[in-house]
């Protein structure tokens, strides 16, 4: 076993995403303190120029058509196989939808301990410690393993991407095992319709949770985003409910915003919510529950009934 | 008078019409009835009977509302049930040669004349006051128009009554009142222009008679025969049509209200028959219980359900009268099907109230309250909803969360069971838990109390109130549940049978004397829908409570309320379904809150449009119940105090979800700093100086 | 069409959770459990796939604090049409290996076509179940997966990424998919039909298989997490905080 980190680099319609950066500029650091390597694996077609901007010490790149758009099997495969030849002492992947295929699977398949929810993560005394949110973002778990090699799934947004940027030219290596044949094909990508508006392009937003009740909460929200010239977010109980449409959501399985406001109303903050919204550049909350995870990251808080306070800035407006 | 052929013909005419047509629809309408499922045994059905026609003849009923257009129909009510005797007697006047009971009777040897005298007298006026009444409506009804005999926009109607079949059918009933009693007086005017003389006991029959002077006997006689035939011969050939007219409502609605619900208000009927295997709530016509069918049948459509209902009175598609006008209509298209027990299922939603409509009602009870024939839609919407609810589809979001957090935490406020008494560990001081030690009440505190932080404080100052005035009392703590009330009218029966289970449970395992709750939902349903089994306690408001305390003496006055301008709203729970009123008015004399009452108080509260009804994710635009009221409130307090010293307004409230609606109202209704909604539990805490400890 | 949902109980979050003495975990005598709502969501997707291309339901779970049997009723109410409970002695917190691997010896005898379930659960820190039942039953697995049609020995299933992209994927029959949100929000169950099913219906019971893996992962402690910042908490009414809220706005030229 050597100690070595192997970062599982992913991309999403032709570009490399943030996580992959994000994961190298942490794992340099983990490397330098177990005194082993950043070996990045790039799966992909075409992306030689974009796999070639880690700062890692060695970038894999297997390229190939089938590889253009993720492949869950595939991913499991040649991830498994090239494991098997590396024997790298941590495995980092995404907590991401394709980390999130992969990871436990892999965890099984090799008998490799597995980690989840991780947005810390460091090198004590030899052992690697990861602290990980549980339940919502409520809990914060710190754990540990006694196994000399460890898969890790990393929280989106957890660690700063520029440090993971550097310039290592591509190592092109040939696929480990046969691709085709595979018993999950890709056949289609769907980006979300425009809809009405475009959420990630507004200056303000104000977004509604699980709070909101219903139809009329949304009603109440919209009608204050209006006063205030911005455009209702949800979070993705509200879009999953129906009471918005889909291209409102904001978080890990929707979109994610920058702007210049960002309104909360009745939202917890599940970290899936706050990978979408935490680079806003004020975020203030409304929420009844003075524990709400969410008052961690707004900039404002304030525990009320989202209602009252609605209500009150729309007569105040 | 009638000669031998008009006698045959009249027989054979009653034979048939009556014989034959109508007896065989009111045996359909006997075997459509009893089709619907089976109701709550009734009791003591004779003396019910006898009451109900004690309150028919008293027009108690319909005196409820409409006070001037009951008196109308006093007028002919009062003509038509007089006209029963005055029928008998045209058919003597027909039948026995040479009776005549004009000028006190003196055709006849041995007549009592004074008191033919007086039945002739009673039979004039009451003649004039009947054609008055039916004129009256029928210029209300086609002239004046009014709207209140309409239905709002959307409400699902059958394609017949949205073609004006209640127009028409009003239209046949009031011409042949009109023909029937205009003719038996013109009979008698012609009688008197006959013998050449004015009776004085029959004083608008003689002013009439002079327009017949000049007619020969011959014209006089044959007017005579013609005006017998218009009012008896008319009664025979329209008796068949009393079995698809509303009009037969003077017959079922004195059955109707000797059979009504004889269990408490408050109780609703069980889901499905107790030990049947039927699914519960009714899908379709014959899934109602067969008082829900009668109803139909008693309905004379006269709207004031809808004047009334939260929901119809501002714009909603709900109807209440539709539901029954509704249901008379499908059975009178399906009449012989459904009396030969061949009529195919007829879906309740798809003819009688749309599911949009079946969702608006907030179960205030004001519609079965005014209905003058004992009526309930109430009862109809509910069992749809238990219906719909089975069948899990179109259940508003709003609703669905709050039922599955419900069945998950015990509570709509989708916090965890062990929240419930939080609200409790902020306070200084120690609440007993019922569970652990024996306490003489029990505080039966409710989800809204429990876990609105808008409530909360409220919560917590009952129970300084209570701890300053020595009572001994616990809570249940996160062993209590949510009561249940409004799951059941909500129509989720399995939901309200596990709440109450768990509840039954934790008073099993409590020691306590009776139970207090601040909550009249949970009031209602524990006093009137749990089954105790043998441990049934008393269950009282906090305003029974309080007021008993200062006239104990165990609470003092020390900071006299007297600058308030206040008005009270009785929640639907504790008044309309309970019939408390006093309580608190009395408690407010004690405070020294001066009380204006609403137009709209006590039975005839106007619903805040809560209850299970807060849950709905969506409701429709346009005013809420709750700004209503709170305008209503307004505009008495302005009559009573003026314009101008508005920042001693109180709207009293006694449960907690009004204070979260009528304040909410308050701010939608721009009436912020104008009128404060505040509860008997403040008003309490500063008249004993409580607050300020 | 064979059709298996695995569900799990989790500790309720509608609850503040506490924490047990040492710290290490939570206090799972203080806490209720409840049905993970993505395994709700797995169930709505199971019963929807069967209303439209037919089979039967199986809900399958681990009875970690008997309390599982309310879940499977309710399961069977909204259309499932087996219930099976997987019992033993179990510790409240027993981990997602675990769990996988008892849940994997059952399903494996019951020959399923496709395999749901919730794609994570809220205290999945060893990862999710959904994969790892995958990798013991040597199938296919998607997650992150909102919707899901059978045709023709293929699950297609659209699968979810970041920015709310979605990408068609197609994956043999069997298989195995995380389901993230059903095609529709999971249907109501009446508890009177709950109750009447709980009256007649048989939950099959399996033994857990022999001391499962163990998943080499020891939480040493748990907390709530330490705030790296703060909101600044604007005190008051609802009035108040909105015209400091008017104030923050304005005072950032955003108004």
């Amino acid at each position: 076993m050597s100690n070595d980190i192997l970062v599982i680099a992913e991309h999403l319609d032709g570009r490399i995403a943030d996580i992959s950066f994000e994961m190298v500029g942490k794992a340099r650091e983990l490397a330098a303190a177990l005194g082993g390597q950043v070996i990045v694996l790039a799966l992909g077609s075409g992306l030689q120029a974009q796999a070639g901007g880690f700062a890692s010490h060695t970038t894999l790149y297997l390229d190939d058509p089938l590889l253009a758009h993720y492949n869950p099997q595939a991913y499991q495969q040649v991830i498994a196989a090239l494991a098997a030849a590396h024997s790298p002492r941590l495995i980092m992947l995404g907590y991401t939808s394709i980390g999130m295929d992969v990871a436990a699977w892999l965890s099984v398949k090799t008998g490799r301990p597995c980690i989840a929810y991780v947005n810390d993560i460091a090198v004590e005394q030899d052992a690697i410690v990861t602290r990980s949110q549980l339940y919502g973002g409520k809990m914060s778990a710190e754990s540990a393993t006694r196994a000399d090699s460890l898969i890790v799934t990393l929280m989106a947004g957890a660690f700063a991407a520029d440090a993971g940027r550097g310039a290592t030219p591509i190592q092109p290596i040939a696929a480990p095992v046969p691709l085709a044949g595979l018993r999950t094909r890709f056949t289609g990508l769907l980006k979300p319709e425009a809809g009405d508006v475009d959420i990630t392009t507004q200056e303000k937003l104000v977004a509604v949770g699980r709070g909101v009740g219903g139809e009329d909460g949304v009603a109440l929200a919209t009608e204050l985003a209006e006063a205030l010239g911005a455009v209702v977010a949800a979070s993705r109980p509200v879009t999953d409910a129906g009471w918005l449409p889909k291209t409102r959501q904001v978080g890990k399985s929707g979109l994610t915003v920058r702007p210049k406001l960002y309104l909360m109303l009745g939202i917890s903050g599940a970290p899936e919510h706050l990978e979408g919204m935490k680079d806003a550049e004020l975020i203030i909350a409304i929420n009844s529950d003075e524990n709400a995870p969410i008052f961690n990251v707004a900039h404002y808080g304030a525990t009320q009934d989202l209602f009252e306070v609605a209500e009150a800035l729309l007569e105040a407006l | 008078m009638l000669t031998t052929i008009e006698k045959l013909i009249f027989i054979l005419l009653v034979a048939f019409f009556v014989g034959f047509l109508a007896l065989r629809g009111f045996w359909g309408i006997y075997k459509i009835v009893r089709q619907g499922r089976p109701a709550p045994a009734l009791k003591n059905i004779p003396q019910r009977m006898l009451a109900a026609v004690v309150q028919v003849g008293l027009q108690q009923t319909i005196f409820r509302s409409r006070p001037w257009l009951s008196v109308f129909h006093a007028f002919i009510f009062f003509g038509f049930s007089y006209y029963f005797l005055v029928n008998v007697t045209d058919l003597l006047e027909g039948f026995a040669p040479g009776f005549e009971l004009v000028y006190g009777g003196r055709a006849l040897a041995a007549a009592p004349t004074g008191l033919v005298n007086l039945f002739n007298l009673v039979a004039d006026i009451l003649s004039v006051l009947t054609l008055l009444g039916m004129i009256v409506f029928l210029v209300r009804r086609f002239i004046s128009r009014d709207q209140r005999l309409r239905f709002n926009e959307g409400v699902l109607l059958n394609p017949r009554v949205q073609a004006g079949g209640v127009a028409r059918d009003s239209l046949i009933v009031g011409g042949f009142i009109l023909l029937h009693v205009g003719s038996r007086f013109l009979g008698q005017a012609l009688r008197l222009a006959e013998h050449g003389a004015p009776d004085p006991f029959m004083p608008f029959a003689s002013l009439t008679a002079n327009l017949f002077g000049g007619l020969s006997p011959a014209a006089l006689d044959a007017g005579i025969h013609t005006t017998w035939w218009l009012a008896i011969g008319l009664i025979v050939l329209f008796f068949p049509y009393f079995v698809v007219s509303k009009h037969i409502h003077l017959m079922v609605a004195p059955i109707n209200l000797g059979l009504a619900k004889q269990n408490p208000r408050g109780q609703l009927d069980d889901a499905s028959p107790p030990g049947s295997d039927i699914q519960p709530g009714a899908a379709n016509l014959l899934d109602l219980a067969w008082p829900r069918l009668l109803d139909a049948y008693a309905c004379i459509m006269c709207n004031r359900c809808n004047d009334v209902c939260p929901a119809h009175s501002l714009g909603s598609v709900l109807s209440p009268a539709a539901v029954e006008v509704n249901k008379r209509y499908l059975i009178n298209q399906n009449f012989a099907a459904l009396a030969g027990g061949s009529a195919p299922p007829l879906s309740l939603i798809e003819h009688v109230i749309s599911p949009q409509a079946v969702w608006s009602c907030t179960t205030c009870y004001a519609c079965v309250r005014v209905c003058p024939v004992g009526n309930e839609p109430m009862a109809d919407i509910v069992d749809i909803r238990r219906s719909l609810l089975i069948q899990g589809d179109g259940l508003d979001s709003g609703v669905q969360t709050a039922l599955e957090s419900l069945s998950k935490n015990g509570n709509w406020f989708g916090q965890g069971k062990r929240a419930r008494p939080k609200w409790s560990k902020a306070l200084d001081i120690e609440i007993k838990d019922a569970g652990k030690e024996a306490v003489d009440y029990l505080w039966f505190v409710g989800d809204t109390a429990s876990f609105d932080s808008r409530v909360t404080p409220l919560t917590q100052a009952f129970a300084r109130i209570l701890h300053h005035a020595g009572v001994d009392f616990g809570i249940l703590g996160q062993a209590e549940s949510n009561a249940g009330n409004d799951v059941r009218r909500m129509g989720e029966e399995g939901l309200f049978e596990q709440l109450m289970e768990n509840n039954l449970k934790a008073f099993s395992a409590s020691t306590f004397e009776r139970i207090v709750t601040t909550d009249p939902h949970s009031l209602n349903t524990l006093r009137n829908e749990y089954r105790w089994n043998g441990n049934r306690r008393q269950v009282i408001h906090y305003s029974s409570l309080l007021l008993q305390l200062f006239e104990s003496g165990r609470l003092q006055v020390t900071q006299p309320l007297s600058a308030y301008v206040a008005t009270y709203h009785d929640p639907c729970y504790l008044g309309r379904y309970n019939g408390e009123y006093q309580a608190v008015r009395k408690l407010l004399q004690h405070l020294g809150v001066a009380l204006h009452e609403m137009p709209r108080n006590c039975e005839n509260s106007f619903c805040c449009g809560g209850g299970g009804h807060i849950w709905m994710g969506e409701t429709p635009p346009g005013e809420r119940p709750a700004e209503n009221r709170i305008r209503e409130a307004v505009t008495t307090l302005t009559a009573h105090a003026g314009e101008g010293k508005q920042e001693n307004w109180l709207f009293v409230v006694s449960c907690p979800k009004d204070l979260i609606m009528f304040s909410d109202a308050v701010k939608t209704t721009a009436n912020d700093g104008a009128i404060q909604v505040i509860d008997l539990i403040q008003l309490v805490e500063q008249a004993t100086g409580l607050d300020k400890a | 069409m064979n059709i298996v949902v695995a569900l799990k109980q989790i500790p309720s979050m509608a609850d503040e959770l506490p924490l047990n003495a040492q710290g290490s975990n939570l206090d799972f005598d203080e806490v209720d459990f409840v049905l993970n709502e993505f395994d709700e969501h797995a169930l709505e997707q199971a019963v929807l796939v069967k209303e439209k291309s037919g089979g039967a339901v199986t809900a399958l779970g681990v009875d970690l604090i008997e309390a599982l049997d309310d879940v499977l009723y309710t399961a069977l109410a909204k259309g499932a049409d087996k219930a099976i409970k997987i019992v033993g002695d179990f510790e409240p917190g027993a981990d997602s290996h675990t769990q996988a691997a008892w849940l994997a010896a059952v399903i494996r005898d019951l020959s399923p076509d496709l395999v749901l379930t919730g794609v994570q659960a809220a205290n999945d820190l060893d990862g999710q179940i959904g994969p790892m039942l995958a990798a013991h039953l040597d199938l296919p697995y998607v997650g992150v997966v909102t919707g899901l049609e059978v045709a023709q020995g293929v699950a297609k299933v659209h699968k979810e990424f970041a920015g709310g992209v979605v990408a068609d994927i197609e994956v043999d029959l069997p298989c195995v998919a995380g389901i993230q949100a059903a095609a529709k929000p999971p249907r109501y169950a009446p508890i009177s039909k709950i109750r009447q099913i709980a009256k007649t219906a048989q939950i099959a019971e399996a033994e857990a298989a022999a001391a499962g893996p163990d998943a080499g992962v020891t939480l040493r402690r748990m907390a709530k997490p330490v705030a790296t910042g703060r909101a600044d908490m604007l005190a008051g009414d609802a009035k108040q905080v909105a015209a400091k809220i008017i104030d923050i706005l304005t005072e950032r030229g955003l108004l």
